[in-house]
């Protein structure tokens, strides 16, 4: 597409500054059940968004249809929106970053490797789930590929391009031991397929389903309370979408006033680091801001809010490059979040607790959470803790809690760091106590 | 979208290696939306989705790809490529394509993208005003029209005769959510969204400045309640929005796409008891104008009320074309997907569990201690264990047959077989909420639905400590 044709005409129409950027996915996914291939998809789309100044006001519309008409509809749009809006005067479109750190984070091997390897990967990792229990009586397999490319133009002559790919394979066990069917998912995100162990996916798989017969609930009260690493996350994400300055601005971020005060305990240490060359890798904002690591919280002190240009700019501060499409305005949102794992192993960070419970599942927090307040409630799933051992299963139970006196509840994360599939890098959490509802 | 000749030269080139169905389901969809926040517009947003997407049945095999390039070079290769991953001979040869035929059910007078932006501004404004007035504590309020239009057409090809099918969809909802700021930095949000498939008239005919004044309300409301207790309780779930526990506890096991692979808890519970006897319930795509409701499924199926649960004894699921295979039952018009980018699968429309005998208020009455559950925030579930959960959003103690004071933070947990066996009083007041639902073929628009019932017991999970 030629956009300098979209600049041209959109300026034409009084839109005296804008922006395009075009999104291009292709994927291929495979699922087997019962040792056939049951589903298998071949896709590829392609989107454009666009956004501008006109007289002064900021207007967006994104389409996935191109053609002839694409210019005319999408500048239209930007009109009409603009027109109407009634929030102060937008910002100028950015000029650019004096630095951009760009790095290569397309895997052509991964592209390379023939799909018959996949498959035959993935018919392997479905036959080794059934074959570590005999209790497992039925397996979902799965297999994506997926590669996605961005462009950022604007008609300032700003022009970034960004392309990735990675690959997943997943699986789903059901285990039955004629008394009840208990159910794990395990996933593994990556680009490079050297990583792949299907191995120890199956064993992983097979072992959390199995752990889970004959749980049973707990009696209500407060426990010294472990949440497994991707547990832990989901309460991550909820904390850093009250690091967002807008929410702060707009008075209904928990965090608002506490910006270098201490909002947590000393052992929370969170990184935002887009610049770490993998899968999350980003190295520029829907603005068009350059990204850069940066500490949002250090030993439980808060050094900063995560900011787009406009709430920067009401803040009189500069953006971190947090800028990211949120339905037709820029709103604001991070990538690759490191928490810093503590010295201990597992078994040392639970060797002090008498009983307490292991958390590893969670269900219900999106809506059981209120972001705002720090008030959440949701139903749990794992093991007790029974002095300093993990002990028998745990299900039905619910945790509840408020987020920010849970953070500063932590006593600690254990060595062992792992990255989610949201890409948040972090180990198991310990919370001093936390409310268990049971019996 | 695209022509007949086209469609079929597609539809022929995904059924040459012994595919046994094929379909093209093309979609042009249009976005709008209206966002205020405290009162000013934020903004105001269009967006515009565009592909097909084409799938090929060979017995229990699927194979599905989408394009947003409707270009025929395009739809070839797309078709050729999903082609070949049969092996066989060509079964069926498209012929002839004849216009498939269904009754509208959701007959629209004013066409929404027809409203102009002013009007749906000063609706939205109006809106604003009304919450703004309930007190000075709501330190925030948002107010947002979505209307959406999708101009759909299916082509099904299952012999040499195969069919077209060209319908509208057009949705509409409004949006409000106030929060109210208290004493120590406490802060509440409430939320309402009424919508339905249906046009300006729905908009025109809702009370929108009482139901704004019912959001800001709660949130005040919410700033003085105490947190819920935790333990085993009675709990008295009221109508309308009340539905999602059936939903999901009970609805996402009882959809083919779980039940088809023995994946289910009520797999192979066709003709046995998962209910308790005073409990029935349907699934119905066909109620006029609901917020859930098409005139065909998404693969051409016309929608039907469909029939789950008759006096506890479960008798129906809902069925897609593919997991209908497994199970051996005719698709009855569940097939839904957010866009051409999913593959359509067995989903709800209008479910709700059907009106009992009882009064509500005697079911209080009844009640000596326990939780009354106004509405709840939303849930989820694990079909093949049954496990789910539920976030109330405003519930109240009950305590010597009376509603006492107003409890949050409240999550109800437990298992959909022990949920439905456990209702031991159904009201005769049936309502519906409307909601979105997200599952294995995207996010789609849902009611859900049923009169006020009682649970004899379930898990509760508060920070509020013991029930007195």
């Amino acid at each position: 597409m030629n956009f300098d044709k979209f600049f041209q005409l959109a300026k034409e129409a009084g839109i005296t500054e804008s922006q395009i950027q075009i999104g291009r996915s292709t994927s291929t996914s495979i699922d087997l059940f019962h040792h056939e291939i049951e589903n298998y998809s071949v896709n590829s789309s392609q989107s454009v968004i666009a956004c501008g100044i006109y007289n002064g006001k900021f207007g967006s519309a994104r389409t996935e249809k191109l053609d002839k008409d694409t210019f005319p509809y999408l500048i239209n749009k930007i009109i009409l929106a603009a027109s109407k809006i009634e929030k102060e005067d937008a910002q100028p479109l950015f000029e650019g970053s004096n630095k951009y750190h760009k790095k290569n984070v397309f895997n052509a091997e991964l592209e390379a490797i023939p799909l018959s390897k996949k498959l035959e990967d993935l018919k392997k990792l479905e036959n080794l789930v059934y074959e570590q229990d005999k209790r497992v009586n039925e397996v979902e397999a799965g297999f994506a590929e997926i590669s996605t490319a961005s462009e950022f133009y604007n008609s300032h002559g700003l022009k970034l391009k960004q392309k990735r790919n990675y690959y997943y394979f997943s699986a789903y066990a059901v285990a039955n031991d004629g008394k009840e069917s208990k159910t794990n998912y395990e996933a593994f995100l990556e680009s490079d397929y050297s990583k792949l162990n299907l191995e120890e996916m199956a064993k992983k798989v097979v072992t959390g389903a199995i752990a889970k017969f004959g749980g049973d609930t707990i009696e209500s009260k407060k426990y010294p309370t472990v949440l497994r690493y991707d547990i832990c996350s989901a309460f991550i994400s909820a904390f850093l979408s009250s690091t967002i300055a807008d929410e702060v601005q707009r008075h209904s971020s928990l965090l608002e006033g506490k910006l270098n005060t201490k909002v947590a305990s000393s052992k929370l240490t969170i990184e935002e680091k887009p610049l770490v060359k993998n899968i999350f890798f980003t190295y520029f904002d829907d603005e068009g801001v350059a990204t850069y690591n940066k500490a949002i919280v250090k030993n439980g002190v808060l050094k900063t809010y995560l900011y787009n240009r406009e709430t920067a700019a009401k803040d009189g501060v500069e953006s971190t490059g947090n800028g990211a499409w949120e339905g037709s305005k820029i709103g604001t949102s991070y990538n690759s979040i490191y928490v810093k794992p503590g010295k201990q192993s597992f078994e040392e960070l639970i060797a002090p607790i008498e009983d307490g419970v292991y958390i590893t599942d969670i269900m219900g927090l999106g809506t059981g959470m209120n972001t705002r307040s720090g008030d959440f409630s949701c139903q749990a799933e794992g093991f007790r803790i029974r002095n300093g051992k993990l002990a028998e299963p745990l299900n039905l139970i619910t945790l509840s809690g408020n987020l920010l006196k849970m953070f500063k509840d932590l006593k600690g994360f254990s060595k062992e760091a792992k990255m989610t599939l949201g890409g948040t890098c972090l180990a198991d959490a310990y919370i001093k106590s936390m409310n268990i509802g049971g019996k | 979208m695209i022509s007949n000749a086209l469609a079929k030269e597609v539809l022929n080139a995904a059924l040459a290696t012994g595919g046994d169905y094929a379909e093209i389901y093309l979609e042009q969809s249009d976005v709008e939306s209206i966002v205020l926040d405290s009162g000013k517009i934020e903004t105001v947003g269009t967006r515009q989705g565009y592909g097909a997407g084409i799938r090929i049945l060979q017995k229990f095999r699927s194979v599905y790809g989408y394009t947003s390039d409707l270009s025929k070079k395009s739809l070839i290769k797309l078709a050729t490529d999903l082609s070949a991953s049969f092996e066989g001979e060509r079964q069926i040869e498209v012929k002839n394509i004849t216009k498939g035929k269904f009754k509208n059910v959701n007959p629209i007078k004013t066409h929404l993208m027809d409203v102009s932006a002013d009007t749906r501004i000063a609706y939205l404004k109006e809106c604003y005003e009304a919450t703004k007035s309930v007190d000075p504590r709501i330190v925030r309020i948002q107010d947002a029209l979505n209307f959406w239009k999708k101009n759909i057409r299916i082509y099904v090809a299952e012999n040499e005769n195969a069919k077209v099918f060209d319908t509208v969809e057009e949705r509409g909802r409004l949006v409000m959510v106030a929060i109210a700021a208290g004493e120590n930095n406490s802060i509440e949000t409430s939320f309402e969204g009424p919508g339905a498939s249906n046009g300006w008239e729905y908009f025109q005919s809702l009370d929108h400045k009482a139901k704004a004044i019912e959001v800001g309300k709660k949130a005040i409301a919410l700033l003085s309640a105490k947190e819920c207790p935790s333990g085993q309780f009675t709990v008295v779930i009221a109508n309308g929005w009340g539905g999602v526990l059936f939903h999901e506890a009970c609805g996402h096991p009882l959809e083919a796409t779980a039940t088809a692979k023995g994946l289910s808890v009520f797999s192979n519970s066709i003709g046995k008891q998962i209910a308790s006897p005073i409990v029935s319930a349907w699934d119905d795509g066909t109620i006029e104008n609901a917020w859930g409701s098409n005139s065909i499924d998404t693969e051409g199926v016309p929608t039907k009320k469909n029939e789950l649960i008759r006096d506890g004894i479960c008798v129906g699921f809902m069925v897609d074309r593919f997991n209908g295979r497994r199970l051996n039952m005719a698709p009855n018009g569940t097939a839904r997907r957010e866009s051409y980018k999913y593959a359509p699968t067995s989903r709800m429309s209008n479910t709700y569990i059907a009106a009992g005998k009882d009064n509500p208020e005697d079911i209080i009455k009844d009640t000596k201690l326990g939780i009354y559950v106004a509405n709840f925030g939303g849930g989820s579930v694990e079909p093949t264990t049954g496990q789910f959960n539920f976030s109330a959003s405003e519930a109240y103690i009950i305590r010597d047959g009376k509603i006492c004071e107003m409890v949050k933070g409240c999550t109800l947990i437990g298992t959909g077989q022990e949920v439905l066996m456990n209702i031991d009083r159904v009201g005769n007041d049936l309502a519906l909420g409307q909601g979105n639902c997200g599952s294995a073929s995207g996010s789609i628009p849902v009611n859900v639905g049923q009169p006020t019932i009682r649970l004899s017991k379930i898990t509760v999970g508060g920070r509020g400590g013991e029930l007195k």
